[in-house]
């Protein structure tokens, strides 16, 4: 009794239900920082040469996407470049992991060089494929195919690897082909880390890109960054750096609905939408 | 009894595992070398290994030039990941024990996570100068989330029958936070450090590579740039080098602090423990 009232008189108050209100909370905290923000530079608490105010930055946004309208060019040369070594990297990565993964003997061998790539912080291997590629894209590409490569391939050979013995017990004694194992038991496992993976090595594709753009300076959103920043336009260099936010969640997003699509056994609206899926299909082949 | 019949047959085991490996290496090595020789690869893109070698000794042995680079490095990630790991764990303890904060503070948290966070290293240079400082602190930036991230959620696991048996037997809420969650988010913990420490590393290069004027980085970006590749590569291991330290010294702390996970350690620790209750028993006899 106590609960619904203390609900009822909150809805009549306020209008709001619990959801919204959080809402306009977080709202309010957010203003509340950008304007303490913006007060403390103009106060002069706040260097704005090194800090920029909110204030600048949004009118960088302005002039960066739409006055002079120079950072399109930018970001389509990082995005190409992102891609381009992502499919790469992982596509080379998934397949060694399952070539590795499915040979035993490979994979004891390989094993100690797994480790120290492991430890080695494989961005720093930028410099190096520079000197060797030339600058340009070819160095650019390798540099995040390079970064890109080892997530799906240790998520790829520990997918394939981590089969449940017991399950393997059992499609054994049922007499399961090879074929069928492998698309029946390992994959279903396998397949939500080897997303898992790539959806670290998308990640790590625009890092690797940043990275490579800092050393090359040409083009691309992490030089312009660079440039920004030497020039002291730090609000602009602010800019580009939320640009670089916001693609990062929509490539987390992105990646979240390809998983949803690709693994749908592992999430459960993706598992109803296949099932009705299939039930219709079904019932369609039952009417004919 | 049981440890002295298995400690030769696992040194035996490792020998004969060695040997292959071995084998395999030298043989990778030679093919490498011949390639380079034949001029099947030439040697200005990929040196052959006798000439990284013997960069390597230089470096090390002869010139000595690493070491100061070498430990610049090694104490920009320790250093930066200390104050990225200090910050992560107290908000995550923060949020973890109150619920209001957790819903406040996280979408700080993911906006800096789906930020490349090398993405902001010209910036951060320009704030804190062409230092170590600049370094560390990207360091500290990007080994936030994954320590964050991981310590928020074996914080805030649920327990279910244990958390009952300790109220049960009337155990305080500090009790409960003190011998239920933070041991149970340990191994969690430690994962995240783990993660938190390469990233640290990486970021510490990263910095180095944009702007510095020493570190393993910088040695590295300057020999590539002279197409010195035998140096560079030589620089690149020595990275290698501190990824291991740093993976080993956190694997060997995982070890001891959480020493429950493993049988030896576990039986280590017990062995501790009764032979101080023992001194402790005949201490009262006395």
């Amino acid at each position: 009794m106590a609960v619904s009232d203390s609900t009822l008189s909150e809805g009549a108050g306020g209008g709001l239900s619990l959801r919204q209100r959080r809402i306009l909370t977080h709202a309010g905290i957010f203003l509340t920082l950008i304007a303490l923000w913006e007060i403390g530079s103009r106060a002069g608490w706040l260097d704005p040469l090194f800090y920029p105010r909110p204030s600048n930055i949004l009118r960088s946004f302005w002039l960066i996407y739409v006055q002079n309208g120079n950072v399109w060019y930018h970001l389509y040369a990082t995005m190409i470049l992102v891609f381009a070594g992502f499919a790469a990297g992982s596509i080379l990565g998934v397949g060694l992991g399952a070539l590795v993964g499915f040979n035993p003997l490979v994979r004891r061998f390989i094993k100690p060089y797994v480790i120290v790539l492991e430890a080695t912080p494989r961005i720093a291997v930028a410099p190096l494929l520079i000197a060797a590629l030339g600058f340009g894209a070819p160095s650019k590409v390798a540099i995040i195919m390079l970064v890109c490569f080892f997530a799906p391939f240790i998520n790829t050979l520990s997918g394939v690897v981590n089969v449940d013995e017991d399950r393997l017990e059992l499609f054994r004694s049922l007499g399961a082909s090879k074929w069928q194992t492998l698309r029946k038991l390992v994959l279903p496992d396998a397949v939500p880390v080897i997303m898992a993976g790539e959806r670290l090595a998308l990640t790590a594709a625009l890092s690797g890109a940043l990275v490579a753009e800092f050393i090359q300076r040409n083009e691309g959103i992490g030089s312009l960054i660079l440039v920004y920043t030497r020039n002291l336009n730090m609000a602009s260099a602010f800019a580009c750096i939320f640009t670089l936010t916001i693609l990062g969640f929509l490539i987390f997003r992105g990646m979240e609905w390809v998983d949803h699509h690709v693994a749908f056994w592992k999430h459960e609206p993706g598992l109803e939408r296949v099932g009705r899926r299939r039930r219709r299909k079904m019932k369609e082949a039952l009417d004919e | 009894m049981s440890d002295v019949s298995q400690r030769p047959s696992r040194l035996t085991g490792g020998a004969f595992g060695l040997l292959p490996h071995l084998l395999l290496f030298v043989a990778i090595l030679a093919l490498w070398e011949l390639a380079v020789m034949t001029g099947v690869i030439t040697s200005i893109m990929i040196p052959q290994p006798s000439a990284v070698a013997a960069a390597i000794w230089k470096l090390y042995v002869t010139e000595r030039t690493i070491y100061e680079h070498f430990f610049i490095t090694l104490t920009e990630a320790v250093v930066g990941f200390l104050i990225g790991a200090a910050v992560a764990v107290s908000l995550a303890v923060a949020s973890a024990l109150n619920e209001p904060f957790k819903r406040y503070v996280s979408p700080y948290a993911i906006v800096l996570n789906v930020t490349p966070g090398i993405a902001l290293t010209p910036v951060i240079i320009a704030w804190f100068g062409y230092g170590m400082g600049s370094k560390m602190a990207l360091a500290a930036i990007i080994s936030f989330f994954p320590i964050y991230v991981n310590t928020l959620t074996g914080l805030v696991q649920r327990h279910g029958d244990r958390e009952d048996l300790f109220r049960s037997v009337g155990a305080t809420d500090r009790q409960v936070f003190l011998k239920l969650r933070v041991p149970s988010a340990l191994p969690l913990m430690f994962a995240g450090f783990k993660i938190g420490l390469t990233t640290a590393l990486i970021g510490a290069v990263v910095a180095e590579f944009a702007q510095a004027t020493a570190g393993v980085g910088v040695l590295m970006s300057r020999f590539s740039f002279q197409l010195n590749m035998a140096s560079s590569i030589a620089a690149l291991l020595s990275m290698t080098l501190i990824g291991l330290i740093l993976f080993y010294s956190m694997e060997f702390l995982d070890d001891r602090v959480v020493f429950w996970r493993r049988e030896s350690r576990r039986a280590a620790a017990s062995r501790a423990k009764a032979r101080r209750w023992t001194a402790l028993m005949g201490k009262e006899e006395d």
